[in-house]
């Protein structure tokens, strides 16, 4: 036995119209879509982007050159040579050449590395047309002016 | 004089042609742009954004590359149908066009200007017709393709088509019972004179031919010819290329024909609304032809809108609902308006 409801519900279509109302109402909510090029969504507190070499507080770079990253590396991406600089004590690199395209970010580098100096960035924008530019020198492996401190990977910090 | 009336007599019928090829094609492209928006947005997305103003050159983008896209040809496909198939579907949608009026006719200089190609005294019989000529299309897209799937597509969309007529035809004849005449240029002035949209006069018409006439273009919630998530593309989905343009734009001219009937049988084609309310008389200064664009967009939203919401029916209960609601519906309807007429 069917309701009076029920059957009013069915002539009319009342169902139906619920249904379509629904749409209707998040045809006007807030959309979900990200806007890439123009809106860039921040990527996750730890996220493993590409690999930078760190300064300390006075500017001075952290890096002695000692080569554990090169030799940890199970992809062989660094060419490393170091040189101790006039009048100074520390070994500083002359040479740091990290190879994007080799690179597998499993992060062993940054585990060994004694005096922290390189770790993951949180930039993950590095699809490019050439594949020149995906061989980093040491001139650009340092992070530089503090915006880019931001983008450190949350785990490289403690 | 000889030049006015080479320009009346020549250009005004070419420039006529080529309106009822071009204006489909821009309702089409409008159509394409407006779906893929809506639904987005009814699915908290943003939709194609980025070619021309908000996106609107999206579907002209997607006709380029559909046009340089390799024409396949499968081996053991039947050629001949093959390549008929689009050519059927998208003739006899545009044909159509022809007898749809899209406004008042007007007078330049004494020179009577009609919005429509042709005016028959059967023109709602012929433009069903027509369309339904659409039908062997698929079919015959079906078959040639020589694939199980668009075979089943077409199976589908045959039974479909074909039972959904029915309704369609009968509330069109509740239409055709009070303007006494199946010339659509004559139903709307008839529904001037009457200075009621029949619409209001035939609610339960209205309602089965609306919904006889999603099921007739094979949209949402009737879409089992072409359910992806089951056949692939249905009958469509040996094509490639602008065959398989000419398949999707006919889908799209199809809606706005629909739309266009329903506009023309049961809302009054290019009549402003509230002919009747002296404060509401402005609304006439509109031209009929934009009375009608407005009408026939809500109807193409709907289209949309009811996709967007409504999940696909299984086939047994399609059929189930023609054959044991909408046809029976349909008849009862069709008896009570005509005892109505003759009682009153």
């Amino acid at each position: 036995m069917k309701s009076i409801q029920e059957i009013f519900q069915k002539v009319f279509l009342l169902d139906i119209l619920q249904g379509l109302l629904v749409t209707l109402k998040h045809y006007f909510s807030p959309k979900v879509t990200i806007q890439y090029p123009e809106k860039v969504k921040e990527p996750a507190a730890r996220f493993r982007g590409i690999l930078r070499l760190f300064r300390d507080e006075r500017g001075e770079p952290l890096c002695i050159a000692c080569k554990a990253c090169q030799r940890i590396c199970p992809t062989k991406c660094f060419e490393i040579e170091g040189a101790r600089p006039e009048g100074g004590k520390i070994l500083r690199p002359t040479r740091f050449d990290w190879k994007l395209d080799r690179c597998s970010f499993c992060g062993l580098c940054t585990e060994v590395c004694p005096t922290f100096a390189i770790r993951f960035s949180r930039e993950f924008r590095m699809s490019l047309l050439a594949k020149e530019p995906l061989l980093f020198h040491l001139e650009n492996m340092y992070i530089e002016g503090d915006a880019l401190q931001d983008r450190l990977c949350g785990g490289c910090l403690e | 004089m000889t030049g006015l009336t080479l320009l009346f007599d020549v250009l005004i019928p070419g420039l006529k042609i080529a309106a009822v090829i071009l204006y489909p094609m821009t309702m089409v492209i409008v159509m394409i742009w407006m779906e893929r928006r809506v639904v987005a947005f009814i699915q908290g997305r943003l939709g194609p954004n980025r070619v021309g103003f908000q996106g609107i050159l999206q579907p002209v983008a997607d006709a380029m590359k559909l046009f340089f896209k390799e024409d396949i040809i499968p081996r053991q496909a039947d050629r001949f149908l093959f390549n008929l198939a689009p050519v059927l579907v998208m003739v006899s949608s545009l044909l159509a066009f022809c007898f749809i009026p899209l406004g008042e006719s007007f007078e330049i200089k004494g020179y009577a200007i009609e919005l429509w190609i042709a005016q028959s005294p059967v023109g709602l019989l012929l433009v069903l017709g027509l369309s339904s000529i659409g039908v062997f299309g698929i079919i015959f897209g079906g078959w040639a393709s020589n694939s199980k799937y668009p075979l089943m597509g077409a199976l589908r969309s045959v039974v479909q088509v074909l039972s959904y007529e029915i309704p369609l035809g009968m509330t069109a004849l509740t239409v055709v019972f009070f303007s006494r005449s199946m010339d659509l240029v004559a139903i709307v002035n008839n529904q001037k004179d009457a200075k009621v949209w029949f619409g209001f006069l035939l609610p339960a018409s209205f309602l089965v031919f609306w919904i006889s006439g999603i099921a007739e273009t094979n949209r949402a919630p009737f879409d089992l010819p072409e359910a992806e998530s089951e056949l692939v593309a249905g009958y469509h989905t040996e094509y490639s290329g602008m065959k398989f343009a000419f398949f999707y734009i006919a889908e799209y001219a199809h809606m706005v024909l629909v739309s266009s009937l329903v506009v023309i049988l049961f809302f009054g084609g290019w009549l402003p609304p509230f002919p009747n309310v002296k404060a509401l008389a402005f609304l006439h200064g509109l031209p009929g032809f934009a009375w009608y664009l407005i009408k026939i967009m809500f109807f193409l939203y709907l289209y949309i809108w009811i996709r967007g919401t409504l999940p696909r029916y299984r086939f047994d209960v399609l059929i189930k609902l023609v054959w044991k609601w909408l046809i029976p519906l349909a008849v009862l309807n069709f008896v009570i308006v005509a005892l109505a007429w003759y009682l009153l």
